[in-house]
């Protein structure tokens, strides 16, 4: 698969995805959260593919620290983005999207051309980045507030003697459970072309295994909603994302099988033969 | 004064915390083959030499730590949101948090080995089975070791950072310290076993990794005996000092000259620790003398 | 822990990249300073210091990466990026907690803090060297210790570049935990700074309630921040250095003036979060 239909799938994936959570606050429910868990998953599939364009032309520190660059300021972005009200709650995904591709460019210029690096790629890779950064925690956060609307992000509740009270401390920002969501996506992303590294790497094993990534990520995400949503509604999240996880983590290992040299149960050392 | 014996206590109680955690860090990252010395599993079947080792290419210690830390101290805290526990919330955390390694370890050592094919080297599918689960208890210690310490230090000592932000702080920075100090001790001393004492590697003996034990072959379950001979606690003195030490100073001397005692405190602990280095490179030096006949210095 | 050998990162500096930066910057500040000012100016100001100290203090941090756990090359053997990220974290803990004292006495205390893990890691790292290994402190860059004036060439075993942490290493080493935890302080409580004067008449609450949302905003920001800063700085350095006697130190103003136009992008964007 080109790149190109990489990044058109997985981006507009995601984006339909962020769209399709926002039918929780149309019918009032929050059933819809775990759409926001398959848009990050349609996002680390699509940056898993850029990070493999990126690293091909050797980074000199190792595969991780475009991951982290990715996330660092993709979150940045997303927390502006859910900011902005003057357009109204539907321009948020795409703003998100606006404000990454903004901020990853000028990461990417700095990168390219101020500290020297002369990847061909560089400014195009780390925008990219950026934006599946961002998209990555505005589609975790949604699995797990339901939302992605700034106020309802930082309102929480608390009960004093029976009367439940505002409490920034008990929101999603301010209690810091961001930073769940940042560090998910942020191995999440580099890991499956990390861990598929080799002569061997092939592309469907690399993107099953980052689809795989994205669902354990969801995974985590829906038990950490408890605190944000009702029990049905994490119920349904937490099926959703344990149903993908054990078809792609089981799709993976076949995968695995094909392409291992050999696949051996408890069998000693094989030495090469001597040529 | 009893505020001030509080805190020295949960400080010292947060310090022992990491000590067992960072020693469990360490064992587990050398079970597993995690951070640098993982380079050397890799490129052992370029150079014709199959093992039976494996290879949890999870990125580096660091960041991996990072998430498995914050990913139990945000599951206790969303727990601890619903009126759980804490003790049962923290546990439960850190369980889920291990899960999520189990699986990403079982998918870098699938992922790394199946792309070295070109080189012959068979997936051991047995190694999955046996090795993730001893990676995973020692991880099981680590994780739930470093939550309760971050814990402490919101809910006794008042640190104003909420529980998941205070998991990315110390998880990283547990990842750091383990990684530093653990990963030499392994990489040289366990996987180039067969080598001189006391001398680097050679780059030229790169990927002659130490294969068969002294009776069959070496499987990754003996590194955690050999990791607990000195990296692990190695590992484990450093990150219970820089926690201990960073919550002493400051509970301590805080209230010394408005707040600049911790700093001069610091201080003081920066350069006893500068001299207790020189004076350990020094006997080094004297002790184990140059490896060639020393030149006059010209440059 | 680097997989694939190193290509980029070749030496000189573009001077139109420099002055498109630079322009960027100016930029940056003054759509602020249109809109604020006052306390959200300095707040960008702060951040763009941080950034620029964290670039900086990222130089001088010894890794050794992967060959660095064998014994071939000097330094500690972890990425740069995420040990820098330690140093600086654990001092932006240290720096956090301090806060009530006023910026002077936090930002010594997260300076101070970052010094003292690079400090302890350091040391420790010798110990194993010395203890378990029986290895001595070899630089391979360098004949001579500039600090200790000891010759490293008899020291180094055959076929390495030398090994472990020779005493410049490890005063470059805590220089640089210094500075990460410097910075990394630095942009917190700046942030904090904004985040508390704007949000309690943003959300008309007091300034006690919102103050969980503005640790908690400016944390986030902050490791952000510093994770970008600190890739930047590794991507300058190409994954590995021994210090600042290192022929390869000499790049820093390169990371320097990126760090500083990244940090004032993402600035502005974590201070448009309450300004618009």
């Amino acid at each position: 698969m080109s790149h190109n239909k990489v990044l058109g799938i997985g981006l507009i994936g995601a984006i339909i995805c962020m769209y399709l959570t926002y039918l929780n606050t149309l019918l009032g429910v929050q059933y819809f959260s775990f759409f926001g868990g398959i848009a990050a998953v349609f996002a680390l599939w699509w940056g898993t593919d850029t990070i493999k364009h990126l690293c091909s032309y050797g980074l000199g520190t190792g595969v991780p620290s475009a991951g982290m660059i990715a996330l660092g300021s993709g979150v940045i972005a997303m927390i502006l983005a859910t900011k902005v009200n003057t357009f109204g709650p539907l321009v948020i995904p795409v703003l998100c999207v606006v404000i990454a591709a903004i901020l990853g460019a000028i990461i990417g210029y700095v990168a390219n051309n101020i500290v020297n690096m002369n990847i061909p790629v560089m400014v195009v890779s780390i925008a990219e980045l950026c934006i599946v950064g961002a998209v990555t925690v505005l589609g975790l956060t949604a699995m797990a507030t339901g939302t992605f609307v700034f106020t309802d992000l930082i309102a929480g509740t608390a009960t004093f003697f029976g009367i439940p009270v505002t409490n920034y401390a008990a929101s999603y920002l301010g209690g810091g459970a961001i930073a769940v969501v940042f560090m998910l996506g942020a191995i999440a992303v580099q890991h499956a072309f990390n861990a598929c590294l080799g002569p061997n790497e092939s592309q469907d094993r690399t993107l099953m295994l980052a689809a795989e990534c994205g669902f354990i990520s969801m995974f985590c995400v829906s038990i950490m909603s408890v605190a944000f949503l009702s029990l049905s509604a994490v119920l349904v999240s937490f099926l959703v994302s344990l149903i993908g996880w054990v078809y792609t983590y089981k799709k993976y290992f076949v995968l695995s099988k094909r392409d291992a040299f050999m696949w051996l149960d408890a069998k000693p050392i094989r030495e090469k033969e001597e040529a | 004064m009893e505020e001030l014996l509080f805190g020295i206590g949960i400080s010292a109680v947060a310090g022992a915390l990491a000590t067992v955690s960072g020693a469990a860090e360490d064992t587990e990252s050398d079970i597993g083959s995690q951070g640098d010395p993982n380079s050397q599993v890799q490129l052992a079947p370029q150079m014709g030499y199959i093992h039976r080792i494996y290879s949890k290419a999870i990125s580096g210690e660091p960041p991996a730590y990072g998430l498995w830390c914050t990913l139990g101290a945000g599951l206790a805290w969303a727990l601890m949101a619903i009126n759980y526990n804490p003790v049962l919330a923290i546990v439960l955390g850190s369980a889920i948090a291990v899960f999520v390694q189990g699986v990403y370890a079982t998918t870098a050592y699938l992922g790394r080995t199946a792309s070295l094919a070109k080189f012959e080297q068979p997936v051991y599918i047995d190694l999955i089975k046996s090795v993730t689960t001893v990676t995973m208890a020692h991880a099981f210690i680590a994780i739930f070791t470093c939550v309760s310490m971050c814990f402490l230090m919101v809910n006794a000592l008042g640190h104003p950072f909420p529980l998941p932000l205070l998991g990315i702080v110390w998880g990283i920075a547990l990842g750091a310290a383990g990684s530093a100090t653990g990963n030499p001790f392994y990489g040289k001393e366990r996987q180039y076993q067969s080598q001189k004492f006391g001398a680097g590697v050679p780059i030229s003996a790169s990927g002659n990794i130490v294969r068969y034990a002294e009776a069959g072959q070496r499987s990754s379950l003996d590194n955690g005996w050999f990791t607990s001979k000195m990296g692990g606690p190695a590992s484990g003195v450093c990150f219970g000092l820089i926690v201990f030490l960073e919550l002493w100073r400051t509970i301590f001397f805080e209230s010394f000259a408005a707040g600049w005692g911790a700093v001069v405190a610091g201080i003081v602990l920066i350069i006893i620790f500068m001299i207790i280095d020189r004076m350990v490179e020094k006997w080094a030096r004297k002790t184990y003398g140059p490896y060639t006949e020393e030149k006059e210095a010209t440059a | 822990m680097s997989a694939i050998k190193a290509g980029g990162g070749s030496e000189g500096m573009k001077p139109v990249a420099v002055v498109v930066g630079i322009i960027l910057l100016i930029l940056a500040l003054g759509v602020v300073y249109y809109l604020s000012p006052g306390v959200a100016f300095m707040g960008l100001l702060g951040v763009v210091i941080g950034g620029l100290l964290i670039g900086f203090g990222v130089h001088f941090v010894p890794v050794g990466g992967a060959p660095a756990a064998m014994g071939q090359s000097p330094g500690i053997a972890t990425g740069v990026t995420m040990l820098a990220a330690g140093a600086g974290l654990a001092g932006l803990f240290g720096g956090a907690w301090a806060a009530e004292y006023g910026l002077a006495v936090a930002l010594a205390g997260g300076a101070i803090g970052g010094g003292l893990m690079m400090a302890i890691t350091c040391l420790m790292v010798n110990i194993i060297y010395v203890y378990a290994m029986g290895i001595p402190a070899a630089s391979g860059k360098v004949a001579k210790d500039p600090i200790t004036g000891d010759t490293f060439e008899a020291y180094k075993s055959q076929g390495t570049e030398g090994h472990g942490l020779p005493f410049i290493s490890y005063v470059g080493g805590v220089i640089g935990g210094i500075l990460g935890g410097l910075g990394g302080t630095l942009i917190y409580l700046e942030l904090l700074e904004v985040y508390e004067t704007f949000l309690p008449t943003l959300l008309n609450a007091s300034p006690d309630e919102v103050k969980a949302l503005a640790v908690g905003l400016a944390g986030i920001f902050a490791i952000g921040m510093f994770l970008v800063n600190a890739v930047i700085a590794a991507y300058n350095i190409t994954g590995t250095i021994e210090g600042p006697h290192d022929p390869k130190f000499k790049r820093f103003p390169r990371a320097v003036i990126g760090c500083a136009v990244a940090s004032a992008v993402c600035g502005v964007l974590a201070i448009f979060v309450v300004l618009v």
